[in-house]
């Protein structure tokens, strides 16, 4: 496969903007929760559809929402 | 990084291209048409096209949601951001979609206040801190990005906010699949599903293709390893005689879904009889509007907007390019009067729009092809 050589970028709008991140704990309103990105970046993120979540469980936040959660690391 | 770099192995690849290899009949040509936006986007980034075989075609199909956005309805987003007190909110990539008569970015340019937002709950967060102004969100995206938008508004509605309201251009991903198959220039051997749009719909609603169309399905995830197995799954059903909706991506994608993204949408949004696809024309049932719980909530009503169709500039071949009949360099204005700094049609102002796509990583690798 050839390296990519141009800048990565995504389209928020786009469906292949899925991020994985790991749960931290509760935030300040119902259903959202602080998270962290692969690169360390917290955010705060919607978990309505998936819950219950715990700490430390991964999940796929798409446009500031967890649309799934994800199985352990390889 | 885990759990992607597994998926962006380039020695598995090539075990996976000589699958593929394997797999094909060298006497038939393949048509596999990948249906996401980000499915279009990797195959270019990595140069998958150039691990298939000659005779197993990629065609780019029509879910950049950005891509598909008419310029009409551009057009109603910047009237609506003119609007004294308007604060407008919208993804990144929707700024530089050109409607009849410039951008929204130009729009900002010209004294409107435009802002980019990763979420809709950013927009609603806006419009708390800013009770004096009217903050509206110009929600565009398929079924994987709708929940979003409902979300933010039964937040709003629970909350009273009333100085919020969303232009509501969401769609939905099976009408214009099946738009798609009843088109007498198509022909396609089997779909690329769409990843994220099937964490939300699950893969059931794919299971007309097969059955009523004879196609199979596979949905795919979006690293280079993804699309790869993806293409060798669809090609083993078509080499074994099989028409069937496979998972690749089952390692995110639920068989049914999410039950909780797909409550929420019903009770906020309502399907519009029909709604505009750029260069695919009006669809029936494809579009969501504000159900009629939420109509306070939407800016169409709360705002004057022209609502005027506006035709495809006549040079843009978009529609061809979303339908899979032409190439993106097939089009006549692709790379010359057409580019993401300067586009003319939608495919090409979106990362995940296959001409953008293409014209950011693909020429490297047909100059390569030409040269060997």
């Amino acid at each position: 496969m050839r390296v990519p050589g141009p800048p990565s970028c995504h389209c928020a709008t786009c469906a292949d903007e899925g991020v994985p991140m790991r749960v931290l704990g509760v935030a300040a309103g119902a259903g959202l929760y602080d998270c962290a990105g692969e690169d360390g970046e917290t955010t705060t993120v919607d978990m309505t559809l998936v819950e219950p979540v715990a700490p430390d469980e991964r999940v796929l936040v798409h446009a500031g929402v967890a649309l799934v959660k994800l199985g352990a690391e390889p | 990084m885990r759990f992607v770099d597994e998926f962006r192995d380039a020695e598995l690849g090539r075990v996976v291209a000589g699958e593929i290899l394997a797999a094909v009949d060298p006497q038939r040509h393949y048509k596999l048409m990948e249906v996401c936006g980000g499915h279009t986007h990797a195959i270019y980034k990595y140069g998958i096209d150039d691990l298939l075989p000659a005779n197993v075609e990629l065609v780019h199909g029509p879910g950049c949601p950005v891509c598909v956005i008419p310029m009409g309805r551009v057009d109603d987003g910047i009237a609506i951001a003119h609007e004294p007190g308007v604060i407008f909110t919208c993804f990144g990539d929707m700024l530089r979609v050109p409607g009849s008569d410039g951008t929204l970015l130009d729009a900002k340019a010209q004294g409107a206040d435009v802002r980019m937002v990763y979420s809709p709950l950013d927009a609603l967060r806006i419009a708390r801190d800013q009770p004096e102004r009217q903050v509206v969100f110009f929600a565009i995206g398929f079924e994987t990005t709708a929940p979003s938008t409902a979300l933010t508004l039964m937040r709003a509605k629970a909350e009273g906010v009333e100085n919020f309201s969303v232009v509501c251009n969401h769609v939905t991903i099976v009408p214009p699949l099946r738009a798609l198959l009843e088109s007498p220039d198509l022909r396609l051997e089997g779909f690329i599903g769409p990843g994220h749009v099937s964490t939300v719909v699950g893969a059931r609603p794919f299971q007309f293709i097969p059955d009523q169309y004879g196609k199979p399905v596979v949905i795919s995830g979006f690293e280079p390893l993804d699309v790869l197995q993806s293409a060798l799954m669809l090609l083993r059903q078509l080499g074994e005689g099989r028409c069937e909706v496979e998972n690749q991506y089952a390692r995110v994608v639920p068989f049914d879904g999410n039950a909780a993204a797909l409550r929420v949408m019903g009770e906020v949004f309502a399907l519009r009889p029909h709604f505009e696809w750029r260069g695919l024309g009006f669809i029936s049932q494809s579009g969501l509007r504000l159900s009629d719980d939420y109509a306070d909530f939407d800016a169409e009503r709360r705002f004057s907007a022209p609502g005027v169709r506006v035709a495809d500039p006549k040079a843009c071949q978009c529609g061809e390019v979303l339908k899979g009949v032409i190439k993106p360099w097939e089009c006549k204005v692709f790379g010359t009067a057409c580019t993401p700094e300067r586009p003319i049609g939608t495919c090409m102002v979106s990362s995940e729009g296959a001409c953008a796509a293409y014209y950011n990583f693909g020429r490297f690798a047909r100059g390569e092809r030409a040269a060997v």
